[in-house]
Order: structure tokens, then sequence, then C-alpha cells
């Protein structure tokens, strides 16, 4: 057991930060966001820096990726990482052409990053399958959830290349887990932003972040980030078991709920605006929780792992 | 990172829960039904903590000079789970090795070591925590029960509240303000006091988490030697303060409530409830709660592992702890139903204790002011 950084972990950290710090925030986020942009400078400068063959590099591996997902999002960067350089490499054991979009093959919804894949991973059933993703395919669809999203045709959303009996259990299970590490570093950092804001936002006379009722509210909310961390730690560390990943989504995705729910409560109607920067991580905290059936199909399918709960009526 | 356990760790747990299988008596669900503080079941904790002793498993994280076997924080967290899971057949003597032993060996006379720490990892002595007053409990430094420099003795007079344990306790780890001009947390000092001296009563409360759980004790003129005083006088804030840092997370709740789920899940699916979605989504919330929890606690033994001094991680870990325990509690009653109205059955056992959580060692909203002032770095309040 060890629950610190090694020096090699802390490295790759510095490293990504490093880039974020030129290519994401929460300005430049928000202003990919308000036309349904993607980051392909920031895809670039992490794909120079090898960040793209992380989850299967030389020393590195699944924790690694998930640690540069999480750090990908609290810093709002405008890139597929957690699908490309987690999920995909994961569970077909290479890199597959990026940016990475992940589906499921009965779902007609907008799919986060759609517009900008060229590789669509999908869902059916047992086994996960691959496209290419042309032009064509794709529908932009106006969203103002934070991500790039668009609607895949029902013939591409099939895929084409099958990658084995098991891998769709395999993408279920990272997928899982990649949804917690996203969830994570969106909600450090609107927790993080919101107390910044709430130290010197003044109202009847001192900080509002100085009144018991709000301090308890925020302290809560870094109770359920901090047990959403080691949550999706262990999981990836692990290897992603069906039940760890399920165990990290579910707490995650309620967490991001919550968190969701008392940053905007406390910011009062400037959290509102697209002027005060909590929306780039809150809006997407929402998203995250609309993937794979939501929170209660990851509750679910945690009861099934644990207890052998039939999953009856349930397709996912 | 690494979450994996050390293959010797893994092994102690399977040795334990061997142990546990032959020592525990086939009627200790009832036998413990009123938990740790029953006479019945302080008086099962003389016996097992002694065969625990004999097993070197008792005291094995203390150092070799005290007779304890320099085992790590992670080996005894095994011990304190699958103890605290089992319905704490050590009773009250946690305490003994969790803090008040490390706290004698650091503070303590060469008279004291000699008079306390072998029967303390003998497994045979009793002891009781004298903190909470009628007027101070989770503002422990308001205490105001007076210890008055006679010679060689204090004369102590007040009263503590909630005291668990002392119906049985041979000693009380007792604070009490030695300099009467004093306020706040200077001029305290504590004693451990023999339970048996003239002027020590033992009032029962009665309550609704089980039988002989609360108690008050009302100290009257009572003569306590000087040479019983651990560390120095009026400086005790610091011994207790170190007390409790060597406490941390305290109990393993979560591993009593994943175990409890687990049961909750196992009675769902012989009542053909457990196809229920709904109720699927509350045990896996549940789940969820205790496996937060759990690596929660893991990242304060790991810093004590590593000798990083206490910090807002036990803070987490008790917030995490004590929420799943309260969720784990309540699904025990929905998911027994009126079954549950029963006083000797699981689900009232494990609820009545669960009700506990929150309140007991520190409130939450005590450990939400210190998260928010030491993790979040919020401003002070009026």
């Amino acid at each position: 057991m060890d629950f610190e950084l090694t020096d090699d972990q802390q490295a790759v950290l510095d490293g990504v930060d490093a880039i974020l710090a030129r290519f994401a925030g929460p300005a430049r986020a928000a202003e990919l966001a308000a036309k349904g942009g993607y980051d392909d400078a920031l895809e670039a400068a992490l794909g120079e820096a090898g960040y793209a063959e992380i989850a299967l590099g030389d020393g590195t591996g699944a924790l690694e990726a998930a640690l540069v997902a999480e750090r990908v999002a609290r810093a709002a960067g405008g890139v597929a990482f957690a699908a490309s350089g987690l999920v995909a490499p994961l569970v077909a054991g290479r890199a597959l052409p990026g940016p990475v979009a992940l589906a499921e093959a009965d779902e007609e919804g907008p799919i986060r990053f759609a517009p900008a894949a060229r590789t669509l991973l999908v869902r059916d059933g047992d086994v996960a399958r691959w496209a290419p993703l042309g032009p064509g395919d794709v529908e932009l669809v106006p969203s103002n959830f934070g991500y790039p999203v668009g609607r895949v045709r029902a013939s591409a959303r099939r895929g084409v290349e099958s990658l084995g009996a098991g891998s769709g259990r395999r993408l279920l299970a990272w997928w899982r887990v990649a949804l917690g590490a996203e969830a994570l570093g969106a909600m450090d950092a609107a927790l993080r932003f919101t107390v910044g804001y709430l130290r010197q936002r003044e109202q009847f006379g001192r900080p509002l972040g100085s009144f018991q009722g709000v301090q308890h509210r925020l302290a809560s909310c870094a109770v359920a980030i901090e047990g959403s961390r080691w949550l999706v730690y262990e999981a990836a560390a692990q290897g992603a078991p069906d039940e760890a990943a399920a165990c990290a989504a579910s707490y995650a995705l309620a967490a991001a709920g919550r968190v969701h729910r008392e940053t905007h409560q406390l910011s009062g109607a400037i959290g509102y605006t697209t002027e005060h920067d909590l929306h780039v991580w809150s809006m997407r905290l929402q998203a995250l929780r609309l993937e794979l059936g939501g929170p209660g199909a990851q509750l679910r399918a945690l009861a099934t792992e644990r207890w052998g709960a039939p999953p009856a009526g349930d397709r996912r | 990172m690494d979450f994996e356990w050390d293959p010797e760790d893994a092994a102690y747990r399977e040795e334990l829960r061997a142990f546990l299988a032959r020592e525990l008596p086939a009627d200790w669900a009832t036998l413990s039904k009123d938990g740790p503080g029953s006479d019945a079941q302080l008086e099962f904790s003389r016996a097992f903590c002694a065969r625990l002793a004999e097993a070197g498993w008792l005291t094995q994280h203390w150092p070799a000079a005290y007779g304890g076997r320099d085992a790590t924080p992670w080996r005894h967290a095994v011990l304190g789970e699958e103890m605290w899971a089992h319905g704490e057949p050590r009773g009250s003597q946690y305490m003994n090795v969790n803090w008040i032993g490390p706290a004698i060996m650091q503070y303590g006379s060469d008279a004291q070591k000699a008079l306390h720490l072998p029967r303390i990892s003998a497994g045979s002595v009793l002891w009781c925590q004298g903190f909470s007053e009628p007027n101070a409990g989770s503002d422990l430094a308001a205490l105001r029960t007076r210890a008055e420099r006679d010679g060689d003795v204090y004369v102590v007079n007040g009263q503590k509240i909630w005291t668990s344990y002392c119906n049985k306790a041979d000693y009380c780890f007792l604070l009490v303000r030695s300099d009467p001009e004093s306020k706040r947390n200077r001029g305290i000092s504590v004693l451990l006091m023999p339970m048996d001296l003239p002027g020590v009563e033992v009032r029962e409360i009665p309550s609704v988490v089980g039988a002989r759980y609360f108690h008050e004790v009302f100290l009257s003129d009572v003569r306590v030697p000087v040479a019983c005083r651990l560390g120095p006088e009026h400086e005790g804030w610091g011994v207790v303060t170190y007390a409790l840092a060597y406490e941390r997370v305290g109990a393993a709740r979560y591993a009593k409530a994943a175990l409890v789920l687990d049961q909750i899940a196992e009675h769902a699916r012989a009542n053909g409830r457990l196809g229920d979605p709904v109720l699927q989504e509350r045990l896996a919330e549940a789940r969820a709660l205790c496996e937060a929890a759990r690596l929660l606690a893991y990242r304060v033994i790991d810093g004590r592992v590593k000798g990083q001094p206490p910090s807002v991680d036990t803070n987490l870990a008790r917030v995490a702890g004590t929420e799943a325990d309260k969720v784990v509690g309540e699904l025990a009653l929905e998911v027994h139903g009126s079954e549950a109205l029963a006083y000797e059955s699981f689900a009232a056992a494990n609820f009545r204790l669960s009700m506990t959580a929150g309140v007991a060692v520190g409130a939450t909203e005590v450990q939400l002011n210190l998260i928010a002032a030491r993790f979040l770095e919020l401003p002070k309040g009026p």
C-alpha cells in the first residue's frame, strides 16, 4: 500500500501541468465551448510529449493515464484524452487513431467529442467495435454542456472491427474509470474555484466563506471529492475490476451531482454567467452524469457485481 | 501508488479470521447485541484479549521495548478492521492498546510504565475515558472537574458524562482542571485514576443505544495520588492531543458497515427483493460509501506509516466513515422491515450502534469545521 505519487508519477504530472498551463484553462475552454470546438493544439502538444501512449507505456500504465485524464479535466482541457489515452488503448491493446469518441450501439443521443473524433469506439453488448469516423457521419449538435457533441449516423454507430469476446465488458469498466477520473478533475476544480470566490466575496459584512452553514456544505463536497479520488485511483491501478470500476463511477457521479448543486447554490447568480468560470467545470459534470445510462445504471451495475443482483430490465 | 496488500498482511487477515471463528462463541451475536460496553461483552473481553495477547497480536504494533512486535500500522489496521467488523470482541480494550498504552509510553514515569503496560498488553485490564462533562462535550476545553493539590494527592471533585465502559473499568484516563485559575486548554492535567477509590460513583444513563452504554461518573473528594498524574502538571492538553493523534481514524466503522451491508443484501435476496432496482441502487450507494471510507482511512494509515504528522485526512476519513455507518444502519431497518422492531434482531442491534456514529469521538460538525479551516482554508467565522 502506498497512497503517494512516485517520483516518476509526479514527473508525469508536472509535465502535463506545464502543457495544460499553456493550452488549457477556463478562458480557453469557454472560448472553444462557445463554438463547439476541439483543442487541436492541446491534442498535438500532449501527443508530442508522448502522453497519448502513456496507458501502454514503458513503466507507465492505466493509473498514470487516469491521473493525466484527471489533470486534463481539472484544467478544463478541450480534448478527449480520457477516451483516446485511457479507454481505447486499454480496451484495444493499442492506440486507436485519435481523437476517440465512445458510444453505445443502441444510444441515439448526441455523443461527446464525436464532431472531432476520427475513431468511434462502440460498446455493442459483449463486444467492443471500432470504426473510423468520416465528416459525413456526424451532425454537430449545439450544446452548452462544455463539450463538442454530435449525433452519429446509425450505420457508423455499429462499428466495423470487433475487438473480440469480452471486449464490451472491458470497455464498460474502463469507461467507468475514465468517467470517474474526468469527474474527479472537474469537481476538484469547481470546488477550489468556488472556495476561492467565497473567500473574498463579502456579504453581511464578512466573507461568505466564513459562514459555518456555507463551510459545512463545502467541506462535505471535499469529502465526496477525496473519496472519489481514491476509488478512481484504486480502480485504475487494479486494472478496472468490474466491481471496483462500477463503485468508482457510482460514487464519483453522485459526488459530481452534489458538487454541481452546491457550487452553484453557494455562488449565487454570478455562478450562472459565462463571465464567472464555474460553468466550464460544472456543466461538464452534468454531461458526464449522462453517459452509460447515468448514475442509477452505475449503481445497479455495482449491486450486480457485488451481490449478483439480477440485472432484470436493465439493458446496460 | 500501490493499492495491493502486502502478502504477509493479507495472510495475517486470514489467520485472524480463523482465530475469530475459533474464539467467538456460537451465541456471540446475542452476547454482543448491546455493543462493546455491555457487562457481558466487557467480561468476555478479559478472556478474549488474554487469548489475543497469547497469540502475540493484542499489542503487536507496540515497540519491542514494551513487549510489542513493532508491527506496522497496516498490520494493526487489519486487526482493527476485523475486530470492529466482528462486533469488537476486545470491548473497551481497543482504547488501551490504541492510545492509552502509547500515551503512557510517551509520558509515563518508570513506575507507571511498569504498572500499566504489562497489564494492558496481557489483555487483563479495563479502562474508561473521562473526558466529556455536562458542559464540555464537543467543546472539551471547557471542562471543569477540579483537582486541588493537597500534599501528595489531588482532591478531585466534579462530574464526567457519556462515559462508556466505566461500569467495569479498573482505571480511568481522567482529564481534570488542576489549575483552578486557568481557562480553556491551559491548566489541565491527566490522571490515571483507579476506579475503586472512595468517592467515585458510577450511574448508568439509560439510553436507546443499548444497556450500559452511557454513564455519569460523579467524583466527590476523590483522593488521587499525585503519582497517578500522567505527564507534566497543568500540561495535560498536550498529552491528550498526543494520545488522540495516535487514535487517528478510530474504530473501523466502514469495515463493520461493509460486512453488515453484505448481510442485508443476503437478506434481501432470501426474500426475493434483490431484483428491485430501487433497492439495488440504495444498497450500491451504501457500498460505495463504505469503500470511499475505507480508502480515506487507508490514506491516514499510509501517512502514519511514513511518519507524517496527523493531518486533515483524519477528519475526511471520519466524516466518510460516519456517513457509511449511518446509511447502512438505516438500510438494515428498511430491508428487515418490522422484524427489526425486536430488540435482539440483527437489524436493530446494528442500527443502534450506527446511531452513535457522528457523535461519538467528536461530532461530525467539528470534523467539518476542521476540513473547512485546514483543507479548504476558508476564513474563520465570528
